[in-house]
């Protein structure tokens, strides 16, 4: 107990005290590492927040159900709930139908409105209302009163509705009066969406929407048993086209998407932290060295190594705890922003997730702290075992700086190329679908290597320049060639910070700009098309629902103005586990106006195949998720049938939700006979003369208004305005890394000048003016950027390799086109040394901190 | 029992459908107000245009080896809209209708003293749950729960994970209308009624399963159909029903409602069914009923009764009624929500001079809460 | 600049004052002094006598907070800061008890480097500082880092870039205060010989009694003031 009392007060002498002497330089350091520490946390918390709202939803919607039957593509006949009553496999069946609907004559957000028998669904949903005193007479009135709905508690909220008001509803355009028999409190089903949700009985949801005889789904409770043999004596008793799956399918699936896009966010919100970390290691390097003398005196006093090690340890987790500390109000100021910025990205790329706010979640918060705290304390580790080793002898002897050995050097060098070397091969380890582990771990492993080899690229460099510096530039610049040549490991530490937010930039810069450009293509190309026509809220129903033969036959009439190409939508999971978008389109109009975007296979030998209907296309992504590859055969059963088809080109898409497969549309035609519309493109004629927006005016003027319709141009901007909003998190969280780097250089560089005080002034005393000084220090500062720069940007193109054609691939199945904008980086380049030149301000500032003349009176 | 029965369904009426419109009077609904001239087949069927209907069916039977059950299957059918209330659209889902059914099923494994029980909900539509009257032939469905009546023969069926009943039963007398030709007053006021019929004693056989396997068995059942509009009279707080099949060839109904302080109420009744199947009322005043034992629920905590004297002196006789097993609680948390006890139960006494026995089925509701209590 | 008739050096009034924290704290207090050209002058004293911020001021690292301080001509109290470096590279040289020599520079860049700063170019001032080294006996270290010499050889090579701009005064912080008593008699020998040989006026600080027998005059300073 005294012994950890008395290192505590020996902490406090020995590092507090000289820590609040130099105020500017730890609250430096503390800003970096808690920008650094509220980065990683925010990021986290955010992501936290959506997997938070998309669980509840989930557990809210999924409820206790075991096993869902549905009919791939289709709907479940609604005669096939007696029967699974009556089957003695099953405990309990619920039927639910699901649908986006809107508010006639509101611009508020579409809303889940969820058909269900209340009956039925007692066993496997909970729910109540707020009417505490009838609680019974709200689900009853929904079985009892067509056209009554109960509102989830935002929903009431946003229209300002009250139990007993009427409505009117939209659902694919067709309207329908509702009244609201009650509100659901909180718990259960009203977590759904958020709150943005309605239920109401399965009766009156087929009355609204017209799909009479069949539901979207069954949920069922197994009797006790063996779920295997029960799911297996279950499919044996129902139709062939129907299938049963574990009802948690859908939320594994989601789960994993946003996990994987939270590991992604998290490894990029560290590598703020890990930048910041090499100001700990600055910080606490100076301070070791700076104390030698004390360390020296310590030791020949009898203070073991070990607790000179424990010493400057605790002094680098110290800092991580303070600016963990300092990290909470940062935090505050940049959660709300990244709440949003997440909170859609993750509705854009993988599930519809309403965020009401966030909670904090202990884990993340112990996970925040934990990591700050260690890694701030690895950082230390390397300085605290310097000073372990200083001599008690040493306190009779004259300070002298040693230089690195070359020795040492070459190790590191030898080590750092060893690294970079096994960047690729260990990228192109297999990992978890959907986790880029590898490709995380290869960018640490070329992170750390590039740093590892920075001593030697600027002993190099120094050796090299320093001599025709001295004749560019005169002895100043000579002295900074000199003195960055033997700096060593001290200097490579704040060079590796730059490389490090270098690369990051650099290669996010041409990783984002690939992946706009590929988009760009794919959006010309494969979204084109002058209008786009779908039944209403088609999107966000999952292009259920069909449109009407009077819809179809509006846009036949107007097929002298433009060419129709009809297509028809299926969301499905291939093999039952793999999500994708099956899309027959009539090929052979889409294919003169527009194209795919090929990958593998030939485009030009293939075209007939595929516009007779005897062969796919799959994008990138479904090829990667599934396995199949050109020439293999795609199954796929549908409605009763099957569709087997052989793959005939791998083709770059971008949408969102998983892979997508074309094929012709007169395939499915010839598969299931008379085949509805989901939704067509239509491409104007060249004999028409119309505009886009005319062409859609004479739609609407003709009854069109039941459908959603949105000009090609629109829709082609709105897909690229997204992908520029998905990046916004990405762009911000590059600029924090860059800052925490300038912050890094500038504290490096004013350690590098107060630890050369002695030095400095010598120079002085030997007739250096001050301007040659500084001068001096900004080559020196003119050097390491440069060194840091020009290694970050190989860094960054290795790096940016990895990005595209692991990480990307990794983690969402896809790649892009490699596309460098070179203007954008050369923009870059003299932003970047601005930016770390500037950071040497604080440097100059403390070169005659120290009066030359203290020189003098230091024995 | 029907009577119980009625008021059952009345209060399961109350604690499901509280809603349902003003607290008293029939909007609508067929009412019950004078004799009920049943005609069979027909009146075993559905009576669509009354609030609340239940075929109700108990039992006990035993294996060849002497091992004794006891089983309830009870069908509710309860409307919750009046004919007329209704206002559906042009063209109704499938799954639009007013009629939901809600069925209890138990059974009481005597020697093991396990208490089975199951129970399921649906609304009368897309083949959940109904009532068919076809060609003479009557069938009461939920899932796969049914009665199925033709002539004399009712058939039930009803399984759950835990248990399976499957009974042939056959009339041993005939149907007996309670009351004034079914009709059964349940209290002061208009309309206050039901139409109520039972057959007595009804011979057993067929299967039962309580742990897997399905064990021939063979003994006596009863059944109750009964069906009414208007809700239970205001101050009651619950009844004690008894079904009683004896050695010398006559059956016995009799129920008690109670009121908040344990007191009788005069509507409570019974009826005395002699081996030939005449019918004889019993009013309030004709008979006593004294409780001898109690007994607590672990699981609810409620306090029944749990042993009986009944004193009926018109007809000499004096029975002693006892639980066949403790614990034969319902609890239907799917449907009604609501905890009564139902029960299997022996009987010893003396008609006369004569000492006889018998087996029957008891009922107490308004033990674990009021009955009006919301689910 | 210097007149046989005028002393190198004249202090007149001389102060500075530091505040540390919230004292002042007296370094030298009105010292009226003067030294000859061509002496060579031993300033002794203890600790906190005023003997280094004497040097400092002598050297142009400091400037006075009272009275006058001229020196070759130069009044150092009132010189810009543009033209108090060209009095540290013209008229003063220094050499330093730790002899703060460039870790990463070798002995003959060491040398040099007063020079360079200068603005001289480099092979020029070498064949100087080549001169210099050899007559201090360090002809076979030219290409020697510091740490690879001995505390003797790095205040020879300190020595030597003292010399490098011809100052007019050499400055010497307890030169032998981290030498052995051998190389201290050496060092102590070579700045005496340039006293002698050269007839530069050489100025030590030190509590060592090795210089007395060179010294042509001594100082003693107490409390900030001459004795």
């Amino acid at each position: 107990m005294t012994h950890i009392g008395f290192f505590f007060r020996l902490f406090g002498w020995f590092i507090l005290r000289p820590m609040g002497s130099a105020k500017g330089r730890t609250l430096t350091v503390l800003l970096g590492v808690a920008l650094g520490a509220a980065v990683f946390t925010s990021v986290r918390l955010a992501v936290h927040a959506s997997l938070e709202a998309f669980h509840r939803n989930m557990d809210a919607v999924v409820g206790r159900a075991e096993q869902t039957v549905l009919v791939p593509g289709g709907r479940v006949p609604e005669s096939l709930v007696a029967r699974l009553l009556s089957h003695r496999q099953v405990k309990a069946a619920s039927p639910i139908s699901t649908t986006y609907v809107r508010v006639a004559g509101s611009d508020t957000e579409p809303f889940l409105l969820l058909g269900f028998d209340p009956l039925l669904d007692r066993p496997l949903r909970h729910w109540r209302t707020t009417d505490a005193e009838t609680p019974v007479s709200a689900w009853l009135d929904l079985i009892r009163h067509p056209g009554t709905f109960i509102a989830g508690s935002l929903l009431a909220e946003r229209n300002g509705w009250k139990t007993g008001e009427t409505t009117t509803l939209l659902h694919a355009g067709e309207p329908m009066t509702f009244r609201m028999v009650g509100v659901m409190a909180g718990g259960g089903l009203s977590a759904a969406e958020g709150g943005m949700v309605a239920l109401c009985d399965i009766a009156t949801f087929q009355e609204f929407t017209g799909w009479r005889g069949a539901v979207d789904r069954i949920d069922l409770i197994l009797a006790p048993g063996e779920t295997a043999a029960a799911v297996q004596a279950l499919k044996k008793d129902l139709p062939k086209e129907v299938q049963i799956r574990p009802a948690s399918r859908t939320r594994e699936s989601g789960r994993m998407m946003i996990r994987a896009y939270q590991l992604n966010l998290s490894i990029l919100s560290f590598a703020s932290l890990f930048v910041g970390t090499f100001l700990v290691y600055s910080l606490v390097a100076l301070n070791a060295a700076s104390r030698r003398k004390e360390t020296a005196i310590l030791r020949s006093l009898g203070a073991s190594p070990r607790m000179v090690f424990a010493l400057f340890l605790v002094e680098g987790t110290a800092l991580g705890l303070m600016g963990w500390l300092l990290a909470i109000p940062v935090s505050g100021l940049l959660l709300p922003f990244l709440l949003e910025g997440v909170s859609e990205t993750v509705s854009t790329l993988f599930v519809r997730v309403s965020v009401p706010g966030f909670s904090l979640s202990a884990w993340e918060v112990l996970l925040s702290f934990t990591v700050t705290v260690a890694v701030a304390g690895a950082a230390a580790v390397q300085p605290s075992a310097e000073a372990m080793k200083v001599p008690p002898r040493e306190v009779l002897a004259v300070i002298g700086r040693r230089g690195v050995p070359d020795r040492q050097t070459k190790r590191l060098t030898l080590a750092g190329l060893l690294m970079i070397a096994g960047v690729w091969p260990l990228a192109r380890l297999p990992g978890p679908t959907g986790l880029a582990l590898p490709g995380y771990a290869a960018t640490m492993l070329l992170f750390i290597g590039f740093a590892m080899i920075s001593p030697a690229v600027l002993r190099r460099l120094g050796r090299s320049v320093s001599i025709p510096l001295r004749r560019l530039a005169g002895t100043p610049a000579y002295l900074a060639g000199r003195y960055v040549k033997d700096s060593g490991t001290r200097t490579a530490v704040s060079v590796g910070a730059l490389i490090t937010a270098v690369a990051l930039f650099v290669s996010l810069v041409i990783m984002i700009h690939s992946f706009r450009e590929t988009v760009k293509l794919w959006v010309e190309q494969t979204v084109s098309g002058d209008l786009f026509v779908a039944s209403r809220l088609a999107e966000v129903n999952d292009f259920r629902d069909p449109m009407t033969r009077d819809q179809i036959a509006l846009l036949h009439s107007l097929s002298d103005e433009a060419e129709i190409v009809a297509s028809r939508r299926f969301s499905l999971l291939y093999d039952g586990r793999v999500p994708y978008t099956l899309q027959a389109m009539a090929m052979d109009p889409f294919l003169r106006h527009g194209d795919f975007v090929w990958m593998r296979g030939d485009a030009r030998a293939s075209r007939p195949a595929l516009v007779q209907g005897r062969g796919v296309v799959i994008s990138e992504v479904f090829a990667n998720r599934t396995g199949l590859s050109v020439g293999d055969r795609f199954r796929q059963p549908l409605q009763g049938t099957a569709v087997k088809l052989p793959v005939l080109g791998i083709i770059r898409d971008y949408r969102t939700q998983g892979g997508v497969v074309f094929f012709a549309f007169s395939a499915l035609q010839a598969q299931l006979g008379d085949v509805r519309w989901t939704g067509a493109r239509l491409y104007l004629r060249d004999s028409s003369g119309w505009t886009a927006a005319e062409l859609r005016n004479a739609l609407l003027e003709r009854g069109g208004g039941s459908m959603d319709m949105v000009l090609g141009k629109d829709l082609r901007g709105e897909i690229l305005r997204i992908f520029d909003e998905t990046f916004a998190v990405t762009t911000v969280l590059l600029f924090i890394a860059l800052a925490v780097a300038a912050l890094g250089i500038a504290t490096t560089l004013t350690i590098l000048v107060l630890e050369r005080y002695r030095e400095l002034n010598t120079l002085y005393a030997v007739g250096g003016s001050s301007l040659q000084l500084r001068t001096m220090i900004l080559w020196e500062a003119l050097l390491i950027v440069s060194v840091g720069e020009a290694a970050g940007l190989v860094c960054g193109f290795l790096l940016s390799h990895i990005l595209i054609f692991v990480i990307n691939r990794q983690s969402f199945g896809w790649t892009f086109l490699y596309r460098v904008d070179w203007s954008a980086l050369a923009l870059s380049v003299p932003l970047v040394i601005a930016v770390a030149l500037a950071a040497a301000l604080p440097a100059f500032r403390a070169v005659f901190r120290q009066p030359p003349a203290a020189m003098l009176r230091e024995r | 029992m029907s009577l119980c029965r009625a008021l059952g369904i009345a209060w399961m009426g109350a604690a499901l459908f509280a809603f349902i419109s003003p607290a008293f009077g029939s909007g609508g609904y067929a009412t019950v107000d004078g004799p009920c001239h049943f005609s069979f087949p027909r009146d075993h069927g559905a009576h669509f245009g009354h609030r609340t209907e239940w075929w109700y069916y108990t039992g006990n039977v035993r294996t060849e080896q002497g091992r004794r059950y006891g089983f309830q299957l009870t069908f509710f059918r309860t409307r919750i809209l009046a004919p007329g209330a209704e206002d559906p659209p042009p063209e109704p889902s499938a799954w639009r209708t007013s009629q939901i059914y809600l069925a209890h099923a138990a059974v009481s494994d005597l020697e093991e003293e396990r208490h089975l029980q199951a129970e399921r909900i649906a609304r009368g539509a897309v083949g959940l749950a109904g009532v068919q009257t076809d060609d003479g032939r009557v069938r009461v469905m939920l899932n796969d729960w049914s009665a199925r009546i033709e002539g004399d023969t009712h058939r039930l069926k009803a399984s759950d994970a835990a248990f399976s009943l499957d009974l042939v039963l056959t009339a041993q007398k005939p149907v007996v209308a309670h009351g004034d030709q079914g009709y059964s007053v349940k209290g002061a006021g208009p309309g206050r009624a039901s139409c109520y019929y039972s057959v007595t004693r009804l011979a057993a056989a067929g299967r039962i399963g309580t742990s897997g396997a399905l064990v021939p068995v063979n003994g006596t059942a009863w059944m109750d159909h009964e069906y009414s509009t208007s809700p239970l009279e205001p101050g009651l707080t619950g009844w004690d029903w008894f079904s009683i099949q004896l050695s010398d060839g006559s059956d016995l109904m009799l129920y008690r409602l109670r009121d908040a302080q344990n007191g009788t109420h005069s509507a409570s009744s019974g009826t005395w069914v002699g081996p030939q199947g005449t019918a004889r009322h019993l009013g309030s005043e004709d008979f006593r009923i004294t409780e001898t034992d109690s007994w607590t629920s672990p699981a609810s905590g409620a306090a029944y009764p749990a042993g009986w004297n009944i004193q009926i002196p018109s007809l000499e006789m004096s029975l002693t009624v006892s639980p066949a097993m403790a614990d034969q609680e319902m609890k239907t948390p799917e449907t009604t929500n609501v905890v009564y006890w139902e029960g299997s139960v022996v009987v010893e006494g003396s008609r006369g001079d004569v000492r006889i026995r018998g087996v029957g089925y008891t009922e107490l509701t308004g033990y674990a809460a009021p009955f009006d209590a919301p689910m | 600049m210097s007149g046989e008739s005028k002393p190198l050096i004249i202090a007149e009034s001389l102060s500075r004052e530091y505040t540390l924290g919230e004292t002042r704290v007296v370094g030298v207090n009105r010292i009226d002094w003067s030294v000859a050209a061509g002496e060579l002058v031993v300033v002794k004293g203890n600790s906190g006598s005023g003997k280094s911020t004497l040097l400092s001021l002598l050297a142009g690292l400091d400037r006075p907070t009272g009275g006058r301080l001229i020196v070759s001509g130069w009044d150092v109290s009132r010189l810009s800061d543009k033209h108090l470096t060209q009095y540290r590279r013209k008229t003063v040289g220094m050499v330093f008890q730790s002899f703060n020599l460039m870790p990463t520079l070798n002995v003959m860049e060491n040398v040099c480097l007063p020079a360079l700063l200068a603005g001289e170019p480099y092979d020029a001032v070498r064949e100087r500082a080549d001169g210099h080294l050899r007559r201090l006996g360090m002809e076979r270290r030219f290409d020697h880092l510091p740490s690879q010499l001995s505390g003797g050889e790095m205040q020879r090579t300190a020595i030597a870039r003292a010399l490098i701009n011809d100052p007019a005064i050499v400055l010497a912080d307890e030169p032998t205060g981290n030498l052995d008593s051998r190389n201290g008699t050496v060092v102590m020998d070579l700045l005496a010989d340039l006293h002698r040989t050269d007839g530069r006026t050489v100025i030590i600080a030190t509590h060592s009694d090795m210089a007395d027998a060179h010294a042509t005059v001594e100082v003693e300073l107490k409390d900030g003031g001459i004795v």
